[in-house]
């Protein structure tokens, strides 16, 4: 190929590259631009303010404090002088931190293998609109309901302690009262309120399995077991991304359940990321530390997430 | 940075202003409070103002009770203009106090000796931002029925805490299911009786005289006196509704309560007779000592009818206000014999002397007083508080942190 | 159609395998729907309490006397019918709205190529991961100045273009094979043209998912109604049940009631859409 030819394909390429990023902003135009304005921008702002010293009013009292923000949420002096213990044992961060990432630690894989059980079982069953409807019926009802009724099945003398107790456990005492305990109330009813939404999501993706790969397999004599392992379970892996990418951005960013349910007790047993800068926000009015609070959440989440897409884009090469 | 994010909310804070239209020509005052259509006292004065102010409409703006602080705050940062916001925490008016959305007050010539120094907790650097038209002072209510029932003295006005211990004991039947008393989750109605002495506040960075009161909550749990933290915690059991159940000999709850029996009377969601009494006291604190809070209401900077506005809150605050918001058995800010008076008249109130004789307390002190940096106090004190509640630390333990951990903040 | 096929088998094999596996299935399906329903029997029960009956010991499932009269109480007690109207307007815009949108915008980062694609596909998940509560005032701010405080608009422009739906229908998009498009780009079919013919009908399962998802979401909001919405006529259904919430007391009872009475029409909507993901659609679209 000489070198006009090339550039000339160079140029056509060039040219379509560019009729394709139009017509590909074309498409984006409707969403994007209601994006950027109403969340976009904002979020912006909010990233610009962890930088300032902000305890609402008038603008003018804007005042740029660099870092200080961080400082004062990482604890950086009392951990300089007593060790990082301190930021995970005392600091409100440290603590918010570790109980919010040992909850979506639970909750992720527990939500998911609930979700897709529930998804294989419904799949091709007599009744099965019936059942799914039942599933999803937890994450179609209101928030104050469910953590009222939950609040409730979970007391002391209530029927989830009563059935524990029939098994021949002993554990007598109301769950969210209980600091070891009560952070599982707020995973249990995640799970609960959670698995029928994923549920739905699996339902979806298992339509997209075309049938020739399952007829192939059974051809090949694969038992069922195999089947799953080697036809089913690839061929949901982009459901189960999103799924995992959507479940930890939302198990992060947990509030209602909390608020209403422990409202972060007992202690600080259950104090979340969202309630720390639920808290700063709105009841210390510090909107500039409560910022800096969401930018850690945001780095450790698109961090998880880039993880995650990494990962994605090495099952997609397999 | 800076410039830029200041440029963009310079812009979007100026568009509010152009595009909010101005509404002057009627005379409509808009109020921002809470409950609106529910709570007797707002009905109450609203329809005193409006009847003996022709020409002026109360508009209440109603929000959600829990989410006050949140809604109003976002109203006023976003530039709303409606007039008059209510103040349900004396904090809120602190803050927005110091952001600049409190209207200072002229109150020149208004005279506010009926709020016996109250008002000052709404006052900063001297100048009034704001007027009380509600002081809630907590009391002890009885369900006479049971203690007849049982032959036992009823509670007076001078109980001290030792004494009201063994009556809770005493009335405490568990065959029958009665409890001697009954405790809500807050913190309040535990240990906040620490501060009836005039001395304390829970803003003094020093937490042992709180032990008393945990301790003997302890004893009365432990000995089955009143239900257990836990499961009320965990149900949100309401204590109108547990009260209400006719198995609570006692109960320390605050003054707003007599309207809510009175209404429960009226409406038969229970039927016993009930009473009050003032809240027992320590040893050596005077008989009649209590705790409680403040309910105002300040003028919003962006209102475009300060003068009605100020109308409006000083005939709230004032003896017409006051006896509005009595006439429902709810306590006004203003204290004085014709309003005591007005609130023992309602009818339903306990018709006996012990009853109106708790009506006029010998000192209320503020359940949470003005400090700096009382909101993060407040939570330090709350988590521990429900620690020691819930059992998993001894209250000589949450003390302690509590000590330690407010002395951080001020480092 | 994988139990299906493999059903079959073992029926033809082993009809006592076939048998025991059917029932355990049916025993664990009937455990999972107890352990689903069982809150929502104590919901109904309380819905027909008293309060003061709600959380008392022993609990009772069945109430002593049945109060039907609280699923009347509650549309006395406040507007609710006018709730009702507004919530169902805002779900249905925002589902219209939200679907369209997004569908559109996913094709472009599914199956096209250009400039700053992964970098606006990272500023659409960024955003998901920044908590509301970070960047409402802000927007709050925002929404004042160009006029929708307090409008039921505002609730619709804050949800209808919501990341999530991007997200979701380019990952629903992605499945769909590559070859496809390619096929049809050389049969002469537009951009525009792909989108409509090919993969809106092939996605008939994703746009019902997120027709649920959107409209189940903004049914439910109440942190968003409760900043946004300020006069009575504007509020929604979820803001009007903590209403039965106030400061001295809690109507449980009636709280039940009337979320009991929001589930009907979210339920029904699910109803209507969930048999799209029974009619299988990948067969045909692999043949193309």
């Amino acid at each position: 190929m000489s070198q006009s030819e090339v550039r000339k394909v160079r140029y056509r390429m060039g040219k379509l590259e560019r009729k394709n990023t139009l017509v590909a902003y074309s498409f984006l135009a409707p969403n994007f631009i209601g994006f950027a304005v109403f969340t976009l921008v904002p979020v912006i702002c909010a990233i610009a303010l962890s930088l300032f010293e902000w305890n609402g009013g008038d603008i003018s009292k804007l005042k740029f404090v660099g870092l200080d923000n961080y400082a004062t949420i990482f604890a950086t002096k009392k951990v300089a002088e007593k060790g990082l213990a301190y930021f995970f044992n005392r600091a409100d961060l440290g603590i918010a931190l570790k109980n919010t990432v040992y909850y979506t630690v639970v909750t992720v894989p527990l939500t998911i293998i609930c979700a897709l059980a529930l998804a294989l079982l419904l799949n091709k069953i007599r009744g099965a609109v019936f059942f799914r409807t039942v599933f999803f019926f937890p994450y179609v009802s209101s928030m104050v309901a469910i953590c009222v009724c939950w609040s409730f099945m979970l007391m002391k003398d209530g029927p989830v302690n009563q059935i524990i107790m029939a098994l021949g456990i002993n554990f007598n005492k109301g769950w969210t009262a209980d600091s070891t305990m009560a952070i599982w109330s707020i995973i249990l009813v995640s799970v609960w309120r959670n698995m029928g939404y994923y549920m739905v999501l699996y339902l979806a993706a298992l339509q997209g399995i075309p049938r020739e790969l399952m007829e192939a397999a059974t051809v090949d004599g694969a038992n069922k077991w195999q089947q799953f392992w080697h036809v089913t379970l690839p061929q949901l892996k982009p459901t189960t991304f999103f799924v995992s990418v959507m479940m930890v951005i939302s198990c992060f960013k947990i509030y209602d359940v909390v608020a209403i349910m422990t409202d972060g007790g007992p202690g600080r047993a259950t104090k979340m990321l969202v309630t720390y800068i639920y808290d700063e926000a709105f009841i210390k009015v510090r909107y500039g530390q409560a910022s800096a609070i969401s930018m850690v959440l945001l780095v450790i989440v698109l961090l998880v997430t880039i993880i995650q897409f990494g990962s994605e884009k090495k099952f997609s090469n397999d | 940075m800076k410039k830029m994010l200041s440029v963009l909310l310079a812009v979007m804070l100026m568009m509010s202003l152009l595009a909010v239209p101005a509404l002057a020509e009627d005379q409509v005052l808009t109020v921002v409070t809470w409950d609106a259509t529910t709570t007797p006292y707002l009905i109450a004065q609203k329809d005193a103002f409006e009847a003996s102010h022709p020409g002026v409409t109360i508009e209440y703006v109603d929000v959600a009770s829990q989410d006050y602080a949140v809604k109003a705050t976002t109203m006023l940062e976003g530039g709303d203009t409606s007039d008059i916001f209510m103040i349900k925490e004396i904090d809120n008016l602190i803050n927005w106090q110091a952001q600049g959305f409190a209207a200072p007050l002229d109150t020149n010539g208004y005279d506010m000796s009926g709020f016996v120094g109250t008002e000052v907790n709404y006052a900063v650097d001297g100048v009034q931002y704001a007027i009380p038209f509600r002081s809630d002072f907590w009391v002890l209510f009885y369900n006479k029925d049971l203690f007849d029932a049982a032959g036992v003295e009823l509670p007076t006005n001078d109980m001290t805490w030792d004494q009201y211990a063994e009556l809770a004991k005493k009335m405490t039947d568990k065959d029958k299911g009665i409890y001697g008393t009954h405790y809500h989750t807050w913190l309040s109605a535990v240990v906040n009786w620490a501060v009836c002495d005039g001395v304390n506040t829970l803003a003094d960075k020093n937490y042992d005289d709180l032990l008393y009161f945990y301790k003997l909550y302890q004893d009365l749990e432990d000995s089955g006196a009143c239900m257990s933290y836990a499961d009320l915690k965990a149900a949100g059991l309401h204590y109108s509704a547990a009260f209400a159940n006719g198995n609570i000999a006692m109960l320390p709850m605050g003054y707003w309560y007599v309207s809510t029996l009175i209404g429960y009377n009226q409406d038969g969601t229970c039927n016993f007779n009930w009473g009050i009494t003032a809240v027992p006291h320590a040893e050596g604190v005077a008989a009649g000592s209590s705790f409680g809070n403040l309910t105002g209401a300040m003028i919003n900077a962006k209102s475009e009818k300060k003068d009605l506005a100020w109308e409006y809150i000083s005939w709230l605050g004032g003896v017409e206000g006051a006896k509005a918001t009595a006439s429902v058995g709810a306590r006004p800010a203003w204290v004085s014999e014709e309003v005591a008076a007005s609130m023992s008249s309602v009818e339903g109130f306990p018709a006996d002397e012990t009853s109106k004789g708790a009506l006029l307390p010998a000192a209320v002190a503020m359940e949470w007083p003005v400090a700096e940096k009382v909101a993060d106090i407040k939570t330090i004190v709350n988590e521990e508080h429900s620690m020691i509640m819930a059992r998993e630390i001894t209250p000589e333990e949450g003390i302690e942190e509590m000590n330690e951990r407010v002395a951080e903040l001020f480092e | 159609m994988e139990t299906a096929v493999h059903s079959r088998e073992i029926r033809k094999d082993n009809p006592t395998l076939h048998k025991i596996l059917r029932s355990i299935i049916w025993i664990l399906l009937i455990l999972l729907t107890a352990f689903t329903l069982i809150p929502f029997v104590w919901m109904i029960s309380s819905s027909l309490k008293l309060d003061r009956e709600v959380f008392a010991f022993p609990m009772r499932w069945i109430p002593e006397t049945f109060h039907w009269e609280n699923y009347s109480l509650i549309w006395q007690k406040v507007p609710l019918v006018t709730y009702f109207k507004n919530t169902a307007f805002i779900a249905i815009v925002v589902t219209l709205l939200q679907t369209l949108t997004s569908s559109f915008a996913a094709y472009a980062f599914a199956k096209l190529n250009f400039r700053g694609r992964d970098v606006l596909f990272l500023c659409y998940i960024g955003t998901i991961a920044v908590p509301w509560q970070a960047y409402m005032l802000p927007q709050f701010i925002m929404m004042r100045s160009i006029g929708l405080y307090d409008t039921l608009w505002a609730m619709v422009v804050l949800q209808a273009f919501s990341a999530f739906g991007v997200f979701l229908m380019r990952q629903f998009y992605r499945s769909i094979p590559t070859e496809l498009c390619e096929a049809a780009r050389l049969d002469g079919l537009s951009e525009y043209g792909i989108w409509a013919r090919i993969m809106l009908p092939l996605s008939k399962a994703a746009i019902a998912t997120l027709v649920i998802f959107t409209f189940v979401n903004t049914w439910n909001d109440y942190m968003g109604p409760m900043i946004y919405l300020t006069r009575d006529i504007n509020k929604t259904v979820q803001v009007g049940l903590r209403r039965f919430i106030q400061e001295n007391s809690s109507d449980y009872h009636l709280i039940m009631a009337a979320s009991l009475c929001s589930l009907l029409p979210v339920s029904v909507v699910f109803l209507c859409l969930q048999r799209y993901f029974i009619e299988g659609i990948a067969t045909s679209g692999l043949k193309g």
